[in-house]
């Protein structure tokens, strides 16, 4: 890029051009988590129902808090293999929202593990029937769908949509260990679909550049 | 008739010129960056976008900070209110030229 001067035409095309290509770089390095996290949180939710099934018992959902470590030291290690790339608003806005996504849902399993058991213990007649997985799956919908209002990508927030509202269906209708596969349908429709859309778009205009 | 005259106010000549234009361009979307990100952007020689920095920098349009990055030396460069409002202005005055309506 050169020093020279411009006409007017040019000059906004430069603008709009340095602008996307910039806006562009940022979205890479969200792509990726997307799909770290879908193959996941999908990885996951059949190995829970696979061993729910088998043993009947629900414990195995903790496994959920072993996949939050490893996606956790994997996005670490990914962030600092990944070419840098100066935060804007959109990255910030991305990341506040899954982090409080993350706490959030941790929080709010654990405080109903931890109610459970005080009633167990202090009511053992009564029941206690919390649908997490609908909790969850409307959590993490409507933050995939910030996500994607947020980067400008309507594709995204298509899919987000769909994915949420076919997990809602299925969390609805299907009770049991089959219910957890909800969030294979939602890792995959929901985060790894959208992570590759989100790359596809950099590649191409990375290509166009 | 009488035909209304219409007057165009002048382009900053700072800001028109590609290199730091596209600069502007790239810091006016970030909170900060770094000279690699910018050159790697912009696709300038390193020479060339070090002096259009300096040139931005010494009209006061950005801020340009020497840190380290662990042994290496990190130069970040944030554009300032004055270089903010100087873009804002430049781009309306783009528009007049190109007669686009203001949204």
């Amino acid at each position: 890029m050169e020093t020279k001067n411009l006409t007017t035409e040019s000059s906004l095309k430069i603008i709009a051009e340095t602008m996307e290509r910039s806006r562009m770089s940022i979205a890479k390095n969200s792509g990726r988590p997307l799909i770290l996290w879908g193959c996941l949180v999908a990885v996951t939710s059949v190995i829970i129902y696979f061993l729910w099934s088998k043993t009947g018992s629900p414990l195995w959902n903790l496994l959920w808090f072993a996949m939050s470590i490893i996606g956790f030291i994997c996005t670490i290690f990914l962030s600092q293999n990944s070419e840098k790339t100066p935060k804007n608003e959109v990255s910030r806005i991305l990341g506040k929202t899954w982090m409080w996504f993350g706490l959030f849902t941790t929080g709010f399993y654990l405080l109903i593990w931890v109610a459970y058991f005080i009633m167990r213990a202090c009511y053992p007649e009564a029941s206690i029937s919390v649908d997490l997985t609908l909790v969850i799956t409307l959590m993490m919908g409507l933050c995939g769908v910030i996500s994607g209002v947020v980067m400008k990508m309507k594709s995204v927030v298509a899919c987000l949509v769909v994915a949420t509202a076919i997990s809602v269906v299925i969390a609805l209708v299907v009770h049991g260990p089959a219910q957890i596969l909800v969030f294979a349908v939602l890792g995959v429709l929901g985060l790894v679909v959208p992570g590759l859309i989100l790359q596809g778009k950099v590649r191409n205009n990375n290509l166009a550049a | 008739m009488e035909e209304k005259q219409k007057t165009f106010k002048p382009l900053d000549p700072l800001l028109h010129s590609e290199l730091r234009l596209a600069v502007m361009s790239i810091l006016i979307g970030v909170n900060e960056a770094d000279f690699v990100y910018i050159k790697s952007q912009t696709g300038a020689t390193a020479g060339n976008l070090s002096v259009q920095l300096d040139k931005l920098s010494a009209a006061g349009y950005i801020e340009v900070e020497k840190t380290f990055k662990g042994k290496k030396t990190c130069t970040l460069c944030r554009v300032t209110d004055k270089g903010r409002n100087a873009f804002a202005e430049y781009v309306e005055t783009l528009k007049q030229y190109l007669q686009i309506p203001k949204v």
